[in-house]
């Protein structure tokens, strides 16, 4: 008896070591479970990147099924994700920009909004315009709210303006099929 | 050749004080509202970078934490208050501090078990009496004994 339980034990604790490590390796460390899952997109009033008299607030959410991308022109993983983006608009789905830029302060801004969209008309020129419109987070307050930690960062917001999935990093064919496809159908359906 | 190490000790000066200037710099107004800022901005974890606190990162999202940290601790709110504002956008992993729910109470519970296990297991093996002599066995080898002499 003694001598099989000193043979069994230590086999189990192995095993049960080398299932926790092997789960660690397929697991993403940077994800963790969005607070806001199931809420809707906290409140807000932004300009329009391209036309700053025009402001939005939760309001656009309302009625559509929409795709909100957080991007810039400086994120180089961005630059990646926007063709595959492109074709989903053209699969017709809504997608909208949250654009944020790295290079203002929001205490001592450095950079001009002209100098801005200079810029992101220059990369969507050579990349395609995936966006139906873009919002401008200033002083990147609606991103801190949402609990975004980089970009691209990517949220699907349902037609009561509510958010049911936040993707941390890219969207590529596979990220779509195993992660928006079915629930975005569900969306549409609702 | 003075005036060139001069030249290059005052260009070193130059240099190292722009650097300096890019350092944020905030300002409170009571010394226990620094003290608070300090405190949490070495509590607070940095979402994107994960083993640095925001103090430490250099990233975006780091200093965007920094900046709302100070605008909530110049508003008066309280140590409690800014922790959650910042979990309820972030979540549990934003502080290092974990809470205690059904699948972090392992953290406590699994060290007290091996300890509680290590505990038995020597005093277990203290007890044990030592091993009992075989008759038999002690007559063989008493035998070989005799045989060697």
């Amino acid at each position: 008896m003694r001598k099989i339980s000193l043979f069994v034990l230590p086999l189990i604790l192995f095993a049960g070591l080398a299932i926790f490590l092997f789960q660690g390796l397929f697991s993403n460390p940077r994800e963790h479970e969005s607070t806001l899952l199931n809420k809707p997109v906290p409140s807000f009033v932004l300009p329009d990147l391209m036309n700053t008299d025009l402001t939005y607030t939760t309001e656009v959410f309302v009625g559509n099924v929409t795709l909100l991308n957080v991007w810039g022109v400086w994120c180089v993983t961005c630059a990646v994700e926007i063709p595959f983006l492109e074709q989903l608009k053209n699969e017709g789905k809504h997608i909208v920009g949250l654009y944020y830029d790295q290079d203002i302060d929001p205490d001592f801004g450095i950079k001009t909004v002209e100098r801005v969209q200079q810029e992101v008309e220059q990369k969507l020129g050579q990349l395609g315009d995936p966006y139906a419109y873009n919002i401008f987070d200033v002083k990147r307050d609606l991103s801190l709210d949402l609990g975004v930690t980089g970009a691209p960062e990517t949220f699907l917001i349902d037609k009561q303006g509510k958010v049911r999935l936040h993707h941390i990093g890219d969207i590529n064919p596979r990220v779509w099929q195993n992660k928006f496809e079915s629930v975005y159908q569900e969306l549409i359906a609702e | 050749m003075i005036r060139f190490k001069t030249l290059i000790l005052v260009l070193l000066t130059v240099l190292s004080t722009s650097i300096l200037a890019s350092e944020e710099t905030y300002q409170f107004e009571t010394d226990a509202q620094s003290a608070l800022f300090f405190e949490l901005t070495k509590e607070l974890r940095c979402p994107m970078c994960q083993n640095q606190n925001i103090a430490d990162s250099d990233a975006m999202i780091a200093a965007d934490l920094r900046r709302k940290v100070y605008q909530l601790v110049n508003e008066g709110q309280s140590r409690e208050q800014i922790i959650d504002y910042m979990k309820q956008r972030y979540g549990d992993f934003v502080y290092y501090q974990p809470p205690v729910n059904a699948t972090t109470v392992w953290l406590w519970l699994l060290p007290a078990f091996f300890v509680c296990f290590g505990i038995v297991f020597v005093v277990r093996s203290r007890q044990q009496k030592p091993v009992s002599q075989d008759e038999t066995k002690l007559q063989a080898a008493e035998k070989l004994l005799e045989e060697d002499k």
